[in-house]
């Protein structure tokens, strides 16, 4: 690989993920644009920033945090170099989201071990209108889908959500204590299920951490109530 | 037929009629749906059917190798056949309030008149006035030819009651052969836009950098005609590189020219001949423009070296010569992608 150059590999099991050098470090992410599914190794990369040509979303390629125009984080792969070899470790879901990913590692795990993996099946429900909200959601695998009102006079409320996205995030707040959505899973799907009072309690004895988690809640709140015409 | 679309953000609903494109519904009822070429090319319109039916207007469209699941169809080339639950995999807003609403509308085809020997120029007389903004283009639809073709308007104003298009003979591309035949003069046309992002308001307050290949000049020529308008380039710097394959390829040269003697201080116009040296009448009969020998991406990046402050880009043409100046932009200029404004047509 040539240096602050890039390359598809083949992770096995029919993984593909895109190496890339910079300097003396190697990353690894995943190897299509999580936008339109274009191989990013025909995009551009610079040594630090990649850019996929299509529609020009980039990331950081030392975290795969979203720059410009991107609306959603790589899925980056720890890496460890071993001579001419390079190898790679999946994530889990946690780390893959925005609203976890580049806290610090000894809170990561904390949280980590708060999680419960839980596996749904279709048509399952993972909590209704007026339910306490005490536990949030990230998924893992599968899709959600969301329903507002109550009754007879319900309206789906849209809400895709990707690997690693966080839903329930009521459970994160201190005077939202019941759920305002109905969620069911469209398909079978795989969830970490974590109470949001232990976590606040994590955070609270990391508050560098605490205070990332809480901006990008904050933003990612704010991006669900945008007004017309805003990114 | 009802059509529920679950965003990334937040649902949609709005109605369509039989045979009425997904898509053109979502855009006229003000919803910024995703999309690019809007003519079934560039895959960016794609969505996934939850529940109901559509029908494929156009099954082997280009755009369609993008769909790689279960269920993805494109929403510029499909039709509901009842109500539709679909899912789009991208944040979804409603259009900003100042925002020209699309919506189709119809006109005749006047003044059709060749620009060079593959270059053609023609105006629609639309039945009723619309607004657009520079840089913006239409969708047309002419007779005998079937889906629409994505055309960048030329001319700019308000309550436009006539649109410029300019178009290059394409061989096997049937809207534009037909252009280029007896039938279309007085012709009726359908259209549906205005769409596009690569725009150009006054607001901007930045110089602005126009790199163009062939009929890409179309959607400049827009640009300009409101940044003269406006006396944006009394403040603002304005470089325009326009690139042809050679000095009889070239046209608009008496516009370009009448922009530049505008604004002499901070509008610079530079042809790029990519195909032969430039003929010493070139400089003779143009003394406004700049001629160069160079692919426009090279002949844009020599220029601009350095100058890169506060820049806009604008960039049109063949998709080859738009991947090169994105790649001159963001890895040698350092601009930001959001700096960087073209619509992907394929």
């Amino acid at each position: 690989m040539p240096s602050n150059g890039m390359r598809e590999c083949d992770a096995g099991g029919g993984l593909k993920v895109l190496v890339a050098n910079a300097g003396e470090e190697y990353f690894a992410c995943q190897a299509v644009c999580p936008h339109q599914e274009v191989a990013l190794c025909e995009g551009l990369y610079d040594g630090s920033v990649l850019t996929c040509h299509q529609h020009l979303w980039q990331w950081d390629i030392r975290s795969g945090a979203p720059i410009g125009l991107a609306e959603t984080p790589l899925e980056c792969f720890k890496v460890e170099v071993d001579g001419d070899s390079v190898y790679i470790v999946p994530p889990g879901a946690l780390n893959v989201g925005e609203l976890f990913s580049g806290i610090a590692e000894k809170t990561l795990s904390e949280i980590n071990g708060l999680a419960k993996r839980e596996t749904f099946p279709q048509g399952g429900t993972l909590y209704n209108v007026g339910d306490p909200a005490e536990d949030f959601f990230v998924l893992e695998s599968g899709r959600i889908e969301f329903v507002i009102g109550r009754d007879d006079r319900t309206s789906p409320a849209g809400f895709m959500l990707r690997k690693g996205e966080v839903f329930g995030w009521a459970a994160l707040l201190d005077s939202q204590p019941l759920r305002i959505a109905k969620a069911t899973c469209l398909e079978p799907s795989t969830l970490l299920r974590i109470n949001g009072k232990q976590v606040l309690k994590v955070l609270e004895a990391d508050p560098g951490s605490g205070y990332v988690v809480m901006r990008r809640l904050s933003s990612l709140i704010a991006r669900y109530l945008a007004p017309s015409g805003a990114k | 037929m009802k059509i529920q679309i679950n965003a990334r953000n937040r649902a949609y609903q709005f109605s369509t009629v039989a045979g009425e494109k997904i898509l053109y519904a979502g855009l006229a009822n003000g919803i910024n749906l995703p999309y690019e070429c809007g003519s079934g090319t560039c895959g960016t319109c794609k969505a996934r059917l939850v529940a109901g039916d559509i029908a494929d207007a156009w099954p082997e469209a280009p755009g369609r190798k993008y769909l790689k699941q279960q269920g993805e169809f494109l929403m510029c080339q499909c039709v509901a056949r009842g109500d539709c639950s679909l899912e789009v995999a991208n944040f979804v807003y409603n259009m900003d309030p100042g925002a020209c609403t699309p919506a189709a509308c119809r006109g005749t085809l006047t003044n059709l008149r060749l620009l060079t020997s593959d270059v053609i120029a023609f105006s629609v007389e639309l039945d009723a006035p619309r607004d657009f903004d520079a840089g913006q283009f239409m969708l047309v639809q002419v007779p005998d030819v079937a889906g629409y073709r994505g055309y960048s308007m030329v001319n700019f104003e308000r309550d436009a009651g006539r649109l410029d298009f300019v178009v290059k003979k394409k061989s096997g591309g049937g809207a534009s052969e037909w252009l280029f035949g007896d039938a279309a003069a007085g012709s009726t046309v359908e259209l549906f836009g205005p769409l596009g992002s690569a725009t150009f308001f006054p607001a901007l307050a930045k110089s602005i950098l126009c790199i163009a290949g062939g009929s890409g000049i179309a959607g400049m020529m827009s640009i300009l005609a409101r940044g003269c308008q406006e006396h944006y380039f009394d403040q603002y710097g304005g470089n325009v590189f326009f690139g042809v394959r050679a000095f009889k390829d070239a046209f608009y040269l008496d516009e370009l020219s009448r922009y530049r003697n505008e604004f002499p201080q901070k509008l610079q116009i530079t042809i790029a001949l990519s195909d032969e040296d430039v003929p010493p009448a070139a400089g003779q009969r143009y003394p406004a423009l700049a001629f160069e020998k160079g692919l426009v991406h090279e002949v844009a990046a020599r220029h601009m070296n350095g100058k890169y402050q506060n820049v806009r880009a604008y960039l049109a043409g063949p998709p080859p010569a738009v991947d090169a100046a994105i790649r001159v932009l963001l890895l040698e200029a350092k601009l930001t992608a959001d700096n960087i404004r073209y619509d992907k047509f394929s």
